[in-house]
């Protein structure tokens, strides 16, 4: 997108595209952001806010399908115009899912909020950090066409993961003892795993990102890693 | 938006064959309207009644139906054919220009109607070139035979030929038909610009340059209007399965 078409509608259209995926990518880390602060500080009417303002992100993906949609009919791109209308259209696939988890997310917290404050709402912050941080890192390697920073990011989920597991190790310690407990307890061990999944698709933009700047597909690379040597004769 | 050219129950014949059949639409002011459909299905006749320059061929004729430009019947008795086709003007698949200087194609129109003054042809003349995103490119040798120019600077040349009278409609019949893919994407970028002063009506074959450069398509099949609508509309979602066919490659 660096030198101008010669047909600039085209220019236009894909700048309206970008511009659409950007500001749904805004949208969703501010719903994910509200969530966790709702948990956190046990604020209802923010994680209701989040939970109405998901129809916005809903609306946007639709919208970006659309604008995708018309592009492919009206100017049949090749090379890397057609990856960037690929690539933001799945883009906004996995933004509006990661909007899905934050508002489960804050329907958990809200219920959470209702009841006697628990304690250990708290493990959840370093979670979200790192998976708000891959979020960032993911959107930043579409947006700048960084397929470094896209690649980089498998590193960091496996982090996520680990903290994920240990989270969900700690919380079902606790529920044996919990008593009354119990039922925050589980909506915790929910919404650590909600913020997993969001590092997982964190990664899957990173990959996404990869094949729109280098049109090289980097999925599954890991599973190909560790396929077994073929057989020795 | 206004209707610039309103088609009613058209009618078309040469001689005894009749190859337009009912054809009714109207194309919006200031807008590109592209006709599909394959060789043969009357979209140029069609365009050719608008300025009937269809009028110089024997026995050709609107057997029945009108064809209103701006309200105005093209076919009441005492229109000016000259100003009809000044106010209408006609892009051709080869384009054509004449074998005279650069500055004599584009002002030809207007010394055809009249216009002497130097000053006046000048400043037309650059205004036409600049319009048609050409002015750059030949503003050093505007004595120059025109035929020198390339194939899509000829083309783009016999377009500021056309703009320089100031007409309200460019009829387009297959613009790009002989030019390569760069420059035919500078005349579709063109016409995207020129559609702010002029109306576009143009024929193509090229379905690409259909959905890149118009806002309304309309799909003709044996003379017939087969579908008639906004374009992505008429190449997402289209209505008949005729239209559906042809557009997929499904046709015949």
């Amino acid at each position: 997108m660096n030198q101008p078409h010669i047909f600039h509608e085209i220019d236009n259209a894909m700048r309206s595209l970008k511009d659409a995926v950007i500001l749904m990518a805004g949208l969703t880390r501010q719903n994910l952001e509200r969530a966790i602060q709702a948990l956190l500080t046990r604020d209802i009417d923010l994680a209701r806010m989040v939970i109405g303002d998901d129809s916005d992100v809903d609306d946007l993906e639709v919208r970006i399908d659309q604008i995708g949609m018309d592009i492919l009919i009206r100017f049949h791109p090749v090379a890397s115009d057609l990856r960037l209308v690929i690539t933001s259209m799945k883009m906004a696939h996995n933004l509006e899912r990661i909007s899905d988890h934050a508002v489960n997310i804050a329907k958990r917290a809200k219920k959470i909020c209702k009841s006697n404050e628990t304690v250990e709402a708290a493990i959840i912050e370093p979670l979200y950090s790192m998976a708000e941080n891959l979020l960032r890192d993911a959107l930043l390697s579409y947006t700048d066409t960084n397929t470094e920073l896209g690649e980089s990011l498998k590193p960091s989920d496996r982090a996520l993961d680990a903290a994920h597991k240990q989270v969900i190790s700690l919380l079902s310690g606790r529920i044996e003892t919990s008593g009354s407990r119990t039922e925050n307890l589980l909506h915790l061990i929910f919404i650590a795993r909600s913020l997993e999944r969001i590092g997982d698709l964190a990664v899957n933009i990173g990959e996404d990102a990869v094949f729109l700047g280098e049109a090289r597909n980097i999925r599954h690379d890991h599973k190909k890693d560790k396929a077994p040597d073929a057989e020795q004769p | 938006m206004g209707t610039a050219i309103q088609i009613q129950n058209v009618n078309f014949a040469y001689g005894a064959k009749q190859v337009l059949h009912d054809v009714t639409l109207d194309i919006p002011d200031r807008q590109v309207t592209a006709f599909i459909g394959p060789s043969g299905c009357g979209k140029s006749t069609l365009i050719r009644c608008i300025n009937r320059i269809n009028d110089r061929i024997p026995d050709a004729r609107v057997t029945s139906g009108s064809i209103h430009i701006h309200g105005i019947d093209i076919h009441r008795p005492d229109l000016n054919l000259q100003e009809l086709r000044r106010r209408v003007g006609m892009v051709f698949q080869k384009y054509n220009p004449f074998a005279k200087s650069i500055y004599d194609n584009v002002v030809y129109g207007l010394r055809i109607a009249g216009v002497t003054k130097r000053s006046e042809l000048d400043e037309a003349a650059e205004k036409a070139l600049t319009n048609a995103a050409l002015w750059n490119e030949v503003k050093d040798r505007l004595r120059s035979s025109a035929t020198g120019l390339s194939g899509g600077q000829q083309q783009r040349l016999c377009i500021a030929r056309v703009i320089a009278t100031e007409p309200d409609i460019v009829l387009m019949d297959e613009p790009c038909a002989a030019l390569d893919p760069l420059a035919t994407l500078k005349i579709e970028e063109l016409i995207t610009e020129l559609k702010k002063k002029f109306t576009i009506v143009i024929v193509t074959h090229n379905m690409s340059q259909a959905t890149r450069c118009s806002d309304r398509t309309a799909f003709m099949y044996l003379g017939k209007l087969i579908e008639y609508g906004d374009t992505l509309q008429i190449f997402e979602n289209p209505k008949n399965p005729q239209t559906e066919a042809y557009i997929t490659g499904a046709f015949g």
